[in-house]
């Protein structure tokens, strides 16, 4: 597979891009621009701080503002030297710009830190759809996003075998064959291919606890996304609304009560929070995370879980916490399902990002290789690419080193979590650092503890 | 007529008018932006868990800037902020006088009226007899007691002045350090704010001297550059504390605490 070229500039496309960005602002992003006081409250809560001051969020979120002040404001168009506001001028600038946007996992702790609100990771997010229009995107990421608009992610040989191999472990779980694609299931259960490459037990594990709570349910046959919505994560909003609306469709024709999904980073917010505006009518379902569902179960007295001893802890994924407000229900079925359940030193709203999240562990060089292996294809990547892949891996450690920090404290010997990203990420790092941990989706430390009640 | 006659009878007009027409257009902006469409059902949590929220949404910047970064816990938010300009702008007995010249229900805040100056604050602890005024209120005689010692204009405006003065020298060695999120704006407002604190103390102090000439110019200077900073107000980043600090901290309490349901 040929790599998205690093080396060239083209002044027209950057002039577009930024255009097409400014397009996109509405007032809480206006208010993100404008009511910045510089005051750099929210730079030593990013976990790229670590990595270098220019990594805290207000420097990186600067990128769109020059953009922004090219565009519209009218002095800084007069004096752009004096106000900073230019786009990048070269292809060197634009490299750079990649870099600082992509030392940003959209974690939100810059968000909750800042006095006035500002969310600078959602404009990073602006600046990355910048970046990808005028062409700087990760080759990795630029191919999932194409393969999953496009649904040729089907006709990768690797790719569906591994998903009908985990299908076929579930059915051997559950003694029984899957009920696929079963219009008017009370249920849908929505995993994705990144989950049957990264946590195949989690989707295994998903299916016994349908299996076991005998529910009327049903999932897609076939993976519907790499990890939907992909395009999000290069700020690429049509992509990502391509595929929501294709997905969604396929959820109205099934016409389940709940979407239930075991993934809960930024797929779930997608689904859970997003939908309504993506598609533009508020969906016929709900849509649950399976700690929701369990725990409802649980609470009306139609599940219970049986108490084990695992010395288990819990990482928060931003987006289910932070972003989705599950900060003590997994904290509470984890401490139902192990009697040394212990948190994590900042477990709560300020919970430490993993810091791979926002694609960041899923363009390192390890998950190229690996995917390079699971597809049978290597990805040829340019030179600047390569340096750039290669640092951003060596800073993720960086940034991830708190979280490591803080489980190797909780002496914890499973780390549980619900997003594949963090659970790539931890492992990853984990290793690096030298930590001995498992590290599993929360389903994974339910599906043998839970039974109908 | 002298500056300071330009700023008490002919400048304030036209500094509402610029104020106004400035807040005008920043807030229809975000009118025009504004797109209607569906939204998601929010996660249901219960009225107590929202106003704890709200609460938390306002202070968790203030407990993680002590928690991260202390020293600009001290000199950006003690010392600028709670201690430095809030108080002196609207306490400041001087400032409350001239504020209710212009709009007389001001004067309601006059028993919270800060003194001038250290001696005063002095006199009022140690001063054997409450002193007797003829005008509106008496100067000093306010609630605060003995705590004028420290909260009087000479104290809170050095104060506010070395918070001033810590802020321009962390943009300078971020500039240093190659960070382009430190704006020309930045020195500007720093610079207009930390200009006026000296003016005001040094009307305060009839410095350079004694005489009316100079003390009517070194005020007006004063009450001119405030004037110009309530001009520029929509236009600076002094506009968070009129609307930039409650709409993001709303924002970010409807977001997160009510649509999304974090409960703290
Ligand atoms: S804390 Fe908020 S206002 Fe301060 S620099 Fe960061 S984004 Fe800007
Ligand atoms: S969202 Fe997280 S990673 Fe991104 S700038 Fe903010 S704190 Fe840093």
């Amino acid at each position: 597979m040929n790599g998205v070229n690093w080396e060239t500039y083209d002044e027209a496309l950057v002039k577009e891009a930024a255009k097409s960005v400014v397009g996109h602002i509405d007032p809480v992003m206006m208010h993100y621009i404008e009511n910045c006081v510089s005051c750099a409250a929210c730079e030593t809560a990013c976990p790229y701080y670590a990595v270098g001051e220019e990594y805290g969020p207000v420097n990186k979120a600067e990128n769109l503002r020059k953009l922004v002040r090219s565009e519209v404001a009218i002095l800084p168009r007069i004096f752009p030297w004096l106000f900073h506001s230019h786009v990048p001028k070269d292809a060197e600038e634009l490299n750079k710009w990649a870099e600082m946007a992509y030392r940003c996992t959209n974690c939100g702790l810059c968000y909750v830190t800042c006095p006035f609100g500002i969310h600078s990771g959602e404009m990073i997010k602006l600046v990355r759809g910048f970046l990808t229009k005028t062409g700087r995107v990760p080759t990795v990421l630029k191919a999932m996003i194409d393969m999953e608009v496009s649904g040729t992610y089907s006709g990768i040989k690797g790719f569906m075998d591994l998903w009908q191999s985990v299908l076929k472990e579930a059915e051997k779980a559950i003694g029984k064959e899957l009920p696929l694609d079963k219009k008017g299931a009370e249920y849908v259960y929505l995993p994705s291919l990144a989950e049957a490459m990264i946590t195949p037990e989690a989707i295994v594990s998903s299916i016994k606890i349908l299996d076991k709570l005998g529910l009327n349910w049903t999932m897609p046959s076939d993976p519907m996304s790499i990890r939907a919505p992909v395009g999000a994560l290069a700020g690429d909003g049509e992509a990502a609304a391509a595929v929501v609306k294709r997905i969604y469709n396929y959820l109205k024709e099934i016409g389940p009560r709940y979407v239930v999904m075991s993934d809960g980073g930024y797929p779930y917010t997608t689904y859970r929070f997003d939908l309504p505006r993506i598609v533009g009518e508020k969906p016929p379902f709900k849509v649950v995370h399976f700690v929701e569902l369990i725990l409802e179960l649980v609470e009306a007295g139609k599940a219970k879980i049986i108490q084990g001893d695992e010395e288990v802890t819990w990482h928060s994924p931003c987006k289910m916490g932070r972003f989705a407000g599950l900060i003590e229900e997994p904290a509470k079925l984890l401490s139902m399902a192990s009697k040394n359940f212990r948190k994590l030193e900042s477990h709560g709203l300020f919970s430490r990002c993993c810091g791979g999240g926002n694609s960041i562990a899923c363009i390192v060089l390890p998950t190229m290789q690996f995917l390079g292996k699971l597809t049978g294809t290597t990805m040829q990547v340019s030179d600047e690419e390569m340096n750039f892949l290669k640092k951003l891996e060596h800073d993720m450690y960086i940034a991830s080193k708190g979280k490591i920090d803080e489980i190797r404290k909780s002496k914890a010997k499973i780390v549980a979590s619900a997003c594949v990203g963090c659970i790539h990420t931890i492992r990853l790092s984990s290793r690096v650092h030298g930590l001995d941990v498992s590290v599993v989706n929360i389903v994974e430390v339910l599906a043998d503890k839970i039974e109908k009640a | 007529m002298d500056i300071l006659d330009f700023a008490v009878y002919v400048a304030p007009p036209y500094v509402v008018a610029a104020f106004a027409f400035g807040a005008t257009y920043r807030l229809l902006k975000y009118i025009f932006l504004w797109k209607r469409g569906p939204g998601p059902e929010p996660r249901k949590r219960g009225a107590g868990s929202l106003v704890k929220g709200l609460i938390m949404t306002f202070l968790n910047p203030i407990i993680e800037s002590i928690r991260r970064k202390p020293h600009d816990f001290i000199t950006g938010l003690v010392m600028l902020h709670i201690l430095g300009v809030i108080p002196l702008i609207f306490l400041l007995d001087q400032h409350i006088a001239a504020f209710a010249y212009w709009f007389p229900p001001y004067a309601l805040l006059a028993p919270l009226a800060i003194p001038l100056s250290f001696t005063t604050s002095a006199l009022t602890v140690a001063a054997p007899f409450k002193p007797v005024s003829e005008m509106q209120w008496g100067f000093v005689n306010t609630i605060w007691g003995p705590l004028t010692v420290f909260l009087n204009g000479d104290v809170l405006a050095v104060l506010a002045m070395l918070g001033v003065a810590y802020k321009i020298g962390d943009k300078i060695v971020r500039r240093a350090h190659g960070l382009t999120h430190v704006r020309i704006g930045d020195f500007f407002d720093l610079g207009l704010l930390f200009t006026i604190l000296l003016f005001g103390f040094m009307a305060a102090h009839h410095l350079p001297s004694g005489d009316i000439v100079t003390y009517r110019t070194v005020l007006g200077i004063h009450i001119v550059l405030a004037e110009l900073l309530v001009a520029l107000l929509p236009f600076t980043k002094f506009w968070h504390f009129v609307f930039g600090f409650w709409y993001g901290k709303l924002h970010e309490w409807y977001d997160l605490k009510y649509k999304r349901g974090v409960a703290e």
